[in-house]
């Protein structure tokens, strides 16, 4: 087997060309899901027996807060491949996810707000899992002012991918504040080994939402790419060939 | 279609939470292009001054 698949990856004219390609599926493909996704859970899925109609929050809580967290990993992963290998592309990477990781971090807080305040009695609580999360969103906010403040694009990689692989530490204590600490929050329903807690009516939408945030995640990412690389490679030839037209 | 629009009850709570959803999806899209549209723009420029100065 050889590696050239491998090096054609960490290759900028190669990726912008691919991005660009694949853009128009991924966008399609994540806005028929979220159609029906949406379809799904605000028509179809019956209410709650406990929760009423509250609970189809749900649909646009759980695929945002599910994002808030990927989003994060993704950035952090490419920002430790960028550091350890050195590859341009991989940064580009870390810094597209971070404005779409934090405006999707906002979504969860305020849809988590918005449910919680008729099934708790509170807009907010320093309770583990809402602090945690909300510290994720300053750590987004912390990445991005931290590059804007440097100007040099190659420093500003390198600095803010030890804040995206420091910072990751926090993933996994959102994730289990909710079986580590009291909490206000529920444990997870869906995202456990044993079966979904859900009946299918409620479940399937649910899952359609999850794949479409997590495909549009991936349309967002391959245009701001585009961009993120053509700021990198100045004085490269193919640029000259990207942008005619 | 005004019972589905009450949402049980829930609405002040439902429909806030999937109008914002909504609308930071179209910012995202929004904001994705014009990045994208204006670094193409910067390069295209980039390279013209090059091309005056060989």
């Amino acid at each position: 087997m050889t590696w050239t698949w491998f090096h054609r990856l960490g290759s900028p004219p190669y990726i912008y060309g691919l991005a660009a390609r694949l853009t128009p599926w991924f966008a399609w493909t994540a806005a028929a899901l979220i159609v029906g996704g949406l379809y799904g859970g605000l028509v179809l899925a019956p209410p709650d027996y406990q929760q009423g109609d509250d609970f189809r929050i749900m649909y646009v809580h759980v695929p945002t807060a599910w994002m808030s967290l990927m989003v994060y990993t993704t950035m952090a992963v490419s920002a430790a491949v960028g550091l350890i290998w050195r590859i341009k592309v991989s940064h580009a990477v870390a810094a597209s996810c971070a404005p779409i990781g934090a405006s999707f971090t906002f979504v969860a807080l305020v849809t988590g707000s918005l449910w919680g305040y008729r099934m708790w009695g509170t807009y907010w609580e320093w309770d583990p899992r809402l602090t945690s999360e909300l510290i994720l969103l300053f750590l987004y906010l912390g990445y991005m002012g931290l590059r804007s403040a440097i100007d040099d694009t190659q420093r500003a990689d390198r600095v803010s991918a030890v804040l995206a692989v420091v910072g990751v530490i926090n993933v996994p204590i959102i994730h289990f504040s909710v079986l580590w600490w009291n909490s206000l929050h529920q444990a997870p329903s869906v995202m456990q080994l044993a079966k979904p807690t859900m009946p299918a009516s409620m479940l399937i939408p649910l899952l359609m939402m999850f794949l479409g945030f997590t495909i549009m995640f991936g349309a967002l990412l391959l245009v701001r790419l585009r961009a993120e690389i053509l700021n990198r490679e100045r004085t490269a030839n193919w640029i000259r060939e990207a942008v005619a037209s | 279609m005004n019972e589905f629009l009450y949402m049980g009850g829930y609405a002040a709570y439902v429909w806030p939470s999937y109008g914002l959803t909504l609308v930071v999806i179209v910012l995202n899209i929004v904001w994705a292009r014009r990045l994208l549209a204006r670094s193409r723009e910067e390069a295209r420029r980039r390279l013209a001054m090059q091309g005056e100065e060989t």
